[in-house]
């Protein structure tokens, strides 16, 4: 009866981040979320519990303002949750997030397998699973696409670079998986409904021993521009004609 | 006053969001042309029990509020209003009516079932000669031994084609007018019963209406619902929620409007601009985004007094007249910022312009919602 | 100690490391050293391309996994203390770096686009993109070695001289990984990668079914060029493989030529082909984002079009 740990974020929604009038990025109006990769995650983390039974514990590092992520999580089938809570932890890094996540689980938390999502939804660095699986000093597999427990150990179907393998490694292990490993479901009413009478163990930063100095600093972040000014010609032949005749003139297509 | 929705209702709205934009938008154009009820779209949101959002956990319900079930609705309702209001019409007009008049007998056998989603319910009050008018309906149910029997012919009975349960009206005693109808819990496979014409409509396409016929329709003196001659303050107090229903479908269909003007406006060039740069146009938005926003909280709060467990009947009237006229006079502006496109098929406000008509008219016309209102003002 | 250390699996990926690590470790006065994986000989292909010293990795069993290196990779970085470890961010790259970041307690930079050093302060400054590609952050690493994992593709090959002179060093085996690999799925090889194609045709939702695509193929042969496309057509609907994807998640692409048919233009696709020399497209919306980014295109259904630019070039 295995016991899951499933990672998640709280990240800014994408689709509420909008350019300013000088094109700065304008983050004024945005909404929260779950990182995508990690419902995929969770899902994972609840389809192996529903197979082996045992339990889905969710864990995320947060400012207190995630507690509505807590109950999303909760309502994607997880049965209990850790929040680590507190306002210094507004904009961590990978390293930091590991590091937090470490410390909680290694102390607080007995587990046979972690799930992390490939990366996350606002930063895509994609190092809290591995770090953290190297903190903790256990097995990693990345880019997972099927998963399977048996015996003490999982057997992952990983993405490489020259094709797929299937890998194995002895529980505990981490994995983190892509979006194609599975569809989330959406919750239903009643899943939402009963996510807040779940256990949530909140911790904030001074219950914890470690300093979690930041290992990279932030320069500056600025709205991508990709500013080209675009000539548009029609379809007629003869615009058709001064198009290419364009091409040929910047010496891309052959005279 | 807050005005801060509870975290349980914005993440089932945004649930509901990812529902419709994942099983209900792919299907919606398909499902108006074809005047299609989505039946694998019901058995979805029955998984989630989103067919019984308001109705207590021990009859089969998510035992939520009714402002999570409004929000429901208007989200679904954006996607799809003939979605939206199949599912408002099973909820309001046939799992409350049972759920606050009916016996635990009833509400065992037949609310559970509903509220599980396991069959849609419809509400049979209309008739050829009685609209507004209910008192001059013209459907009996006569006593005969252990059963009722009901003779008669209703019309433009919304989910009747395909539901499982039906809450009737019909004279009981013709001689105590107002207290002489009653409301009757009717299963589809009662003997007697038949659907009638399927009706093809302007817009709601995917919503199903049909008449119904009782002939010589046999059904056990059990299913009596409340008390005999109680059936006009049934009706009465059913309508009061699906008043809120119908204003949530609204809203669902003018957000539905204004998003949709308000990404065309400002991809459209027109003089060299996009035209959302034009004040005529931009204030048609500003306009339509301010009635949104008055139909929505006006909507809420009736839904709100009624979670209170205070008198709402005059502000669900008051929300039900106000979001569907909006809804009309929008989704019309919405259909002339969009130019001609908006009147080819496949626009998708030309549909919202459809949709919208049949909300000022069912549910109380708004000849009728003027009169209850004025009614509780002036008393 | 110092020096700019580079790591790729793959021979073709260490070349364009070391063309950006060269010019990294010629303005900070150090030498630049390369790991090799699996084919000694090419330690001289590496050598004539920049790298000052060839460390060689022992080649793997067959059922090992590439995390067996970690500790002798991180062994030399303790021992050595190389200023900056560069890793190509493929799959297992972006995975190994982590590990060892964590492992050496030091920051790193991942998919970094591009990579300077501030002629004012000196600070090593790297650029990556976050908010799905909606913004591009700078960032410098306060820890030694700072690290970094750059995408296939950013960078071309450094030129080779066979008449340069390094050092070769082969690494003590490493002990067996937690990881075994039970089997290997190579999937088939395309002919021609598109990252190094001068012309690339991107198709996307604009064409209605497969079939059509080669409508696309026509036109690319005719320009000399290789087809991408954007995710939808081969996340979703599968008519093309993904590693002919271009974009946040796929590749990064620089051809001299980019023509869009039938691709709108979102910014998860654009990311991708940023840095072409000239973009142009073909869509029937003409307030597509894809003209927001676009030097030229044209207005219309490219069914129409292609034909058109297909029997003009054909003249």
């Amino acid at each position: 009866m295995p016991e899951i740990i499933a990672c998640f974020k709280w990240v800014i929604d994408e689709a509420y981040i909008r350019r300013g009038s000088a094109g700065e990025l304008d983050l004024s109006s945005v909404n929260y979320k779950i990182s995508e990769y990690d419902r995929n995650a969770i899902e994972e983390a609840v389809r192996l519990r529903e197979a082996h039974g045992g339990s889905v514990i969710l864990v995320t590092v947060a400012a207190p303002e995630a507690s509505k992520g807590v109950k999303d999580a909760l309502s994607r089938g997880g049965d209990r949750a850790f929040f680590i809570a507190d306002n210094a932890f507004h904009e961590l890094e990978p390293s930091q997030t590991a590091a937090i996540l470490a410390e909680v689980i290694r102390s607080r938390i007995p587990h046979d397998l972690i799930i992390c999502g490939e990366g996350s939804g606002d930063l895509y660095a994609q190092q809290v699973g591995p770090r953290l699986a190297e903190i903790l000093g256990i097995p990693s597999i990345a880019f997972v696409r099927k998963l399977a427990i048996e015996k003490g150990r999982v057997i992952a179907q990983r993405k490489v670079e020259e094709g797929m393998e299937v890998v194995a490694a002895p529980l505990p292990a981490l994995v983190t998986v892509l979006p194609d490993i599975n569809i989330p479901r959406i919750p239903g009413v009643k899943d939402t409904l009963t996510a807040s009478k779940k256990p949530v163990v909140t911790i904030k930063k001074d219950e914890l021993s470690g300093t979690f100095e930041a290992l990279l600093k932030n320069l500056d972040v600025r709205a991508t521009q990709m500013e080209r000014h675009c000539e548009k010609y029609g379809t007629e032949p003869t615009e058709i004609a001064r198009f290419l005749e364009l091409l040929r003139s910047k010496g891309v297509i052959a005279a | 006053m807050d005005f801060k929705l509870t975290e349980e209702q914005e993440l089932i709205r945004s649930n509901m969001r990812e529902f419709a934009a994942k099983h209900v938008d792919p299907i919606a154009v398909e499902i108006d042309e074809n005047a299609r009820h989505p039946a694998e779209v019901f058995q979805q949101l029955a998984e989630g029990n989103w067919l019984g959002i308001p109705i207590p956990q021990e009859y089969g319900g998510a035992g939520a509020d009714r402002l999570t079930h409004v929000i429901a609705v208007e989200e679904l309702s954006r996607s799809c209003a003939s979605t939206g209001f199949t599912l408002s019409a099973h909820v309001d007009l046939a799992c409350t009516p049972i759920l606050l008049f009916g016996n635990e007998q009833q509400k065992k056998e037949f609310l559970t079932p509903l509220a599980e989603g396991k069959s849609l319910g419809a509400f049979a009050l209309t008739e050829p000669g009685a609209g507004t008018d209910v008192m001059a309906a013209a459907t009996t149910a006569t006593p005969d031994g252990n059963d009722y029997v009901i003779n008669g012919t209703k019309t433009f009975t919304s989910n009747g084609p395909i539901a499982g349960t039906y809450v009737v009206f019909a004279w009981t005693d013709k001689e105590a007018g107002r207290k002489g109808m009653s409301a009757f819990i009717v299963p589809r496979n009662s003997p007697g019963l038949r659907v009638g014409e399927h009706f093809q409509k302007m817009g709601l396409r995917a919503s199903q209406t049909s008449e119904m016929i009782f002939k010589d329709c046999r059904i056990p003196k059990e299913n009596l619902l409340g008390q005999a001659g109680q059936g006009i303050p049934i009706a009465m107090t059913t309508f009061d929620h699906g008043r809120m229903g119908i204003a949530a479908q609204s809203i669902g269909i003018l957000q539905a409007a204004l998003d949709e003007s308000v990404k065309y406006s400002k991809e459209r060039v027109q003089f060299g601009t996009p035209i959302a740069r034009h004040q005529a146009i931009a204030w048609m938005i500003a306009d339509m985004a301010t009635d949104l926003a008055a139909a929505r909280f006006l909507t809420y709060y009736a839904a709100w007094l009624k979670d209170q467990k205070q008198p709402f009947s005059k502000e669900a009237s008051m929300a039900k007249l106000f979001a569907s006229e909006a809804a009309m006079k929008h989704t019309t502006k919405a259909v002339q910022i969009h130019g001609g496109y908006g009147y080819i098929k496949g626009a998708k406000v030309e549909r919202l312009m459809r949709d919208a008509k049949i909300t000022e008219i069912y549910e109380g016309t708004s000849e009728a919602q003027r009169m209850v209102i004025s009614g509780n003002v002036l008393r | 100690m110092a020096g700019v250390w580079v790591f790729a699996q793959r021979c073709e990926q260490s070349l364009e490391l070391l063309s950006i690590g060269r010019q990294l470790a010629t303005r900070m006065g150090t030498k630049l050293v390369a790991f090799l994986q699996q084919d000694m000989a090419r330690a001289k292909d590496l050598i004539a391309q920049g790298a000052d010293e060839v460390l060689v990795l022992a080649p793997l069993a067959e059922d090992q996994s590439p995390d067996a290196f970690i500790p002798v990779i991180s062994a030399e970085i303790q021992k050595e203390d190389p200023d900056l470890c560069l890793f190509a961010a493929t799959l297992q790259g972006r995975e190994l770096a982590a590990r060892i970041a964590a492992r050496l307690n030091t920051g790193l930079c991942s998919n970094c686009i591009a990579l300077d050093i501030d002629k004012s302060d000196g600070t090593l400054r790297m650029e990556r993109l976050i908010y799905g590609g909606a913004a591009l952050q700078t960032v410098t690493c306060l820890t030694r070695p700072a690290m970094a994992t750059i995408p296939p593709g950013i960078y071309k090959p450094a030129p080779a001289d066979s008449e340069r002179n390094g050092a070769v060093r082969v690494l003590p085996a490493p002990p067996p990984s937690a990881v075994q690999v039970i089997e290997r799925k190579p999937k088939p090889q395309q002919a021609g990668s598109i990252t190094e194609a001068r012309v690339v045709i991107g198709v996307g939702r604009g064409f209605e079914k497969a079939q059509d695509l080669n409508l696309a193929r026509e036109l690319a042969d005719v320009l000399g060029g290789e087809i991408g496309c954007t995710r939808p057509l081969s996340a979703e609907l599968h008519w093309l493989s993904e590693e002919l994807c271009i974009g946040l998640s796929g590749l990064q692409i620089k051809p001299e030529l980019y023509m869009g048919l039938g691709v709108s233009g979102q910014i998860q696709h654009t990311t991708g082909i940023r840095n072409a020399k000239w973009i142009c497209a073909v869509n029937s919306d003409e307030n597509a984002p894809i003209f927001g980014v676009a030097d030229f295109g044209i207005v219309g259904d490219l069914y129409d079009v292609i034909p058109k630019l297909l029997a003009e070039l054909k003249k």
